[in-house]
């Protein structure tokens, strides 16, 4: 711990104000996620915790406002900030599983197509080539019209939208990496190749997915969101931030503002401080920008 | 001890296509539409022998296919023709199976200091990974970390750098931890693919010094690439002179040095700089650059270059004759000497 | 030849203050160039050659710097001068050769584009002028076709073609000297020998001075009037080519030419510096030198040794120098 006290990443992240601020909403989030429900008294979706008594509860600075509600209420009664609690949950659970089954599958993809070229390595990367041809929001939709909704059918939807990046990163990286002297070392030395591939090839591609698996996480708590908002997204029972931005939308202009405008500020924030965050990890591990 | 050389190698030829994919090849001509199948001629038959303990060098510019002729040899490429035999066994064609036990008789060393050790392993398994390969047994394995030790005091190392990074070496300490690794499996035949032209000339007296030790100590042979003469000079028993991925000249070392026949050959020893007082040589001095092997000239390749090229060069091929003293020359000079003046 | 050298660099210090500690990069470098005079820079990688070369056209960037000394061109401080000062001095008075020849040619523009830019920055000739000059100026550097050749781009070139236009745009503006970093090292040897005889017969014709920096010994005898040979950032030896070369005074340039392979003593073993260069963030005290040196007592470990006039033309800084004849 000393040596990462003491290394050029954390003496470069200390002097960066853009990876501090991202890196504090991250870990405020973090904390929001794994601590709040104890956080607040009411659970929003046990609905005998909910008072119709308390529906559309403004802010508490506004006149009328319930200081048991500091953000307000929706139509249920249910508290705002303990909404935004319990949806920001659902948004980062779905973006970080998200995430991690786009990396493992575009890394897998990424490192066969590079090492092995050939027909593979086409088959591959024209798949990925027309998917990047539609917008990710398109496929996502139409995945989600085919298969219903569910939280683990966005899963589905967003994991195939996201392997693309990881697969072409792995596979520029791989090319390269093979050509280096160590790869052919490893097979001088009588390596097979899964072993190349797993000892000389992956730890070396890594590196760039780092940054690009951060800012992803933004990306699909945004593109749940969108999904959610279109209503193809996560059940009601399940409200992430963006199924709260759609339930407060449908009476956003009869001047009950606070139960849609609360949760897009926090998925702002959150998506704000990955990026910031994200951009830090960016100049700190490129060399070439160094 | 037989008369069986420990690497002959056969008319060896490595082609490569020029990759990309379908669409790529495609071409639209007056023709109609055909496929266009591009090929590198990197090695374009050559061969030679090594002896127990011998060292053999190749030379020539970059791009004459001297490198090509090291990997195919060590069989990361698999030769388009030809055959390669390491101590009487042709490995040409050899499978991933049928090599295993091979790559323990022949390993290799590396240019790139720098590139050839992976930064994200430590020093004791880069050196351990030929030898874990031939060892799967549980029982042999006992004793690796003591032959690591071994290993690395050999080449001038001590045991403490075996938990260390590469990235904690100089160049030079790089090299001795990839000549280590290769010393792993006690291989006959080192192949040893520019050793030492990334190293500050200190270093790389360092480097020569103990490649002679070892073959002194462990009876090796060493196919030996490098483009620079004077390192040849110093280690190599014979040398063979690689242009376009043909060998034009081969010789034993003292002979072609004092003797060289080949006009290449010449011009490659007189372009070499020394720091001796300008010395009164004849020199050919070249002009023009390399041929591209995707189109090699018809006749002899070196025609484009050569201040002596008559129209023969252009029409027929010279072969490697030899002209005595296990000198082989491939140049139509050798029939027509009068022609041999500028 | 005037009394006043062309270029004069005194007591340079060129640091470099990274987070692991600071590199003295140049740390004391002095020398001298008259006109028309070619000085090989000559040192191991980590000697601080390039940084001297980039030091003088003040190229140097954060994090690093110029911390003292002079760098006078025809007596006037370069150090001392402002970025549009530079920028005119540059290109125009001295110009520079790079190992790579695609770092110095914009892989975007035609070549004729590129050379037609340094003229119009420093010369008033006008188009038609200046077109005759760029084509004389590749035809002289053996680029035949010349005119046509001009609306070539950069990699439609081979190697050695690119190193021949680096060169014909460095001559371009008639420069008085050129700095030439390493500019054969990437180069096959029959190439090389092709370049460097170019660049002497240039250089004799124009009447410019080089300094050429380079790792090759063999290189440096062959090119240059003065050698100036560093380790770990300090001039350690200088003198005319032939009395270095013959009977260096300083044991690191006496271990440098013996490990250089030659044909006399190739049937023993090559005589070798031991250890590596050391930390340069991190020097010992005394000579740099003395944990590699054959000849060190214990005064090495206590007092830094300065440059001293030696045998000949030779001054190196050496407590205990090698007279001529003598081994190491």
């Amino acid at each position: 711990m000393t040596g990462f006290l003491a290394s050029e990443f954390f003496h470069n992240y200390r002097r960066s104000a853009s990876a501090i601020i991202g890196s504090a909403l991250m870990a405020a989030f973090a904390f929001a996620v794994l601590a709040g429900p104890f956080l607040v008294a009411q659970d929003p979706y046990d609905i005998a915790s909910l008072n119709l008594m308390d529906s559309y509860k403004p802010p508490v600075w506004l006149p009328g406002g319930d200081p048991q509600f500091w953000l307000g209420t929706d139509g249920q009664g249910r508290d705002v900030w303990a909404s935004i609690l319990y949806g920001a949950r659902i948004s980062l659970f779905i973006g970080l599983v998200a995430m991690v089954a786009s990396c493992t599958i575009g890394t897998l993809l990424g490192l066969i197509a590079g090492f092995y070229g050939g027909i593979v390595d086409s088959v591959i990367m024209r798949i990925a080539d027309i998917q990047l041809s539609f917008p990710s929001i398109l496929i996502a939709l139409f995945l989600m019209s085919a298969v219903g909704t569910g939280v683990d059918k966005v899963l589905i939807a967003l994991t195939a939208v996201g392997w693309v990046v990881y697969a072409r990163t792995v596979r520029g990286s791989t090319l390269s990496e093979i050509e280096k002297e160590y790869v052919q070392a490893a097979k001088v030395a009588g390596l097979p190749n899964h072993k190349i591939i797993r000892k000389h090839v992956l730890p070396n591609v890594l590196t760039p997915l780092i940054v690009i698996a951060t800012i992803q996480v933004g990306t699909f708590v945004l593109i749940e969101a969108s999904l959610s908002f279109l209503g193809v997204g996560v059940p009601i029972t399940q409200p992430s931030l963006g199924l709260l931005i759609k339930n407060g939308f449908d009476v956003l202009f009869s001047g009950l503002w606070w139960t849609s405008v609360f949760p897009g500020v926090a998925i702002m924030m959150l998506v704000f401080g990955i990026n910031l965050f994200g951009d830090f990890l960016r100049d700190e591990l490129n060399p070439r920008l160094k | 001890m037989t008369d069986t050389p420990m690497l002959d190698v056969r008319d060896l030829q490595m082609h490569f296509p020029i990759g990309g994919g379908f669409l790529d090849r495609l071409r639209v001509g007056a023709g109609g539409v055909r496929l266009d199948n591009p090929v590198v001629h990197a090695v374009n038959g050559v061969s030679f022998k090594i002896a127990r303990g011998e060292i053999m060098a190749l030379v020539g510019e970059s791009g004459c296919g001297k490198s090509t002729v090291a990997k195919t040899i060590a069989r990361i490429y698999t030769p388009t023709a030809g055959e390669v035999r390491i101590e009487g066994e042709d490995i040409a064609s050899y499978g991933f199976a049928e090599l295993l036990p091979v790559r323990a008789r022949m390993q290799m060393i590396f240019q790139d200091p720098y590139a050839s050790l992976n930064p994200r392993q430590r020093v004791r398994d880069i050196v351990a990974e030929p030898l874990l390969e031939q060892t799967k047994g549980a029982d042999d394995r006992k004793d690796v970390p003591r032959r690591i030790t071994e290993l690395l005091a050999k080449v001038g190392l001590n045991a403490e750098h075996a938990n260390r990074y590469p990235h904690q070496f100089s160049g030079g300490q790089r090299q001795r931890i990839g000549i280590a690794r290769a010393l792993s499996v006690t291989p006959g035949l080192i192949i040893a693919d520019e050793p030492v032209s990334a190293l500050d000339v200190s270093i790389q007296a360092q480097i020569l010094n103990l490649m002679k030790d070892l073959r002194d100590e462990f009876g090796l042979a060493y196919l030996f690439i490098s483009h620079d003469l004077s390192v040849v000079n110093h280690i190599a028993d014979q040398v063979g002179v690689m242009y376009l991925g043909f060998l034009v000249e081969h010789a034993p070392r003292d002979v072609l040095f004092a003797r060289p026949r080949h006009p290449y050959t010449r011009a490659l020893l007189s372009a070499a700089p020394s720091i001796k007082e300008k010395r009164e040589t004849d020199e050919i001095v070249l002009s023009g650059e390399v041929p591209s092997a995707l189109d090699l000239p018809s006749g002899c390749c070196f025609r484009t270059r050569c201040p002596f090229a008559w129209e023969r060069c252009a029409r027929e091929r010279p072969a490697l004759q030899d002209v005595g003293d296990g000198q082989t020359v491939a140049c139509h000079l050798i029939d027509e000497p009068e022609r041999d003046r500028p | 030849m005037t009394d006043q050298p062309l270029l004069a660099v005194r007591d340079l210090r060129t640091h470099f203050h990274t987070f692991s500690g600071t590199v003295k990069a140049v740390d004391g470098v002095s020398f001298e160039i008259g006109q028309g005079e070619v000085m090989g820079l000559v040192g191991e990688s980590g000697g601080g050659k390039s940084v001297v070369g980039f030091s003088i056209l003040g190229l140097i960037d954060s994090p690093g710097k110029i911390e003292a000394g002079e760098i006078l061109l025809d007596g006037k401080n370069l150090v001392a001068a402002s970025e549009a000062e530079l920028r005119k001095v540059r290109g125009r008075e001295i110009s520079m050769v790079f190992q790579d020849p695609m770092t110095s040619l914009n892989p975007l523009h035609s070549v004729g584009r590129q050379m037609d830019e340094v003229l119009r920055l420093h010369t008033d000739l006008d188009a038609k002028a200046r077109q005759a000059a760029c084509v004389e100026m590749l035809e002289s550097v053996g680029i035949s076709r010349a005119a046509e050749r001009l609306k070539a781009y950069p990699h439609q070139f081979s190697g050695g073609m690119r190193q021949r236009v680096v060169i014909a745009i460095a001559l371009l503006a008639r420069p008085r000297l050129i700095i030439a970093d390493e500019p054969t090292t990437a180069l096959d040897v029959t190439i090389q020998s092709q370049i460097l005889k170019l660049m002497r017969a240039q250089i004799a014709e124009k009447g410019a001075s080089m300094i050429l920096i380079t790792h090759d010994l063999a290189v440096v005898s062959e090119m240059a009037d003065h050698i100036t040979v560093l380790y770990c950032g300090k001039v350690v030896e200088r003198g005319r080519t032939r009395d270095l070369i013959n009977a260096p005074s300083h044991p690191y340039t006496r271990g440098l030419i013996d490990s250089i392979p030659d044909t006399v003593n190739r049937h023993d073993r090559l005589s070798q510096i031991p250890g590596t260069v050391p930390d340069i963030r991190n020097l010992p005290k005394g000579c740099n030198f003395r944990d590699r040196c054959p000849r060190a007592q214990a005064l090495c470990a206590e007092v830094e040794p300065q440059l001293e006039p030696q045998h000949g033309t030779l001054s190196s800084a050496c407590h205990f120098p090698l007279k001529p004849g003598e081994a190491a």
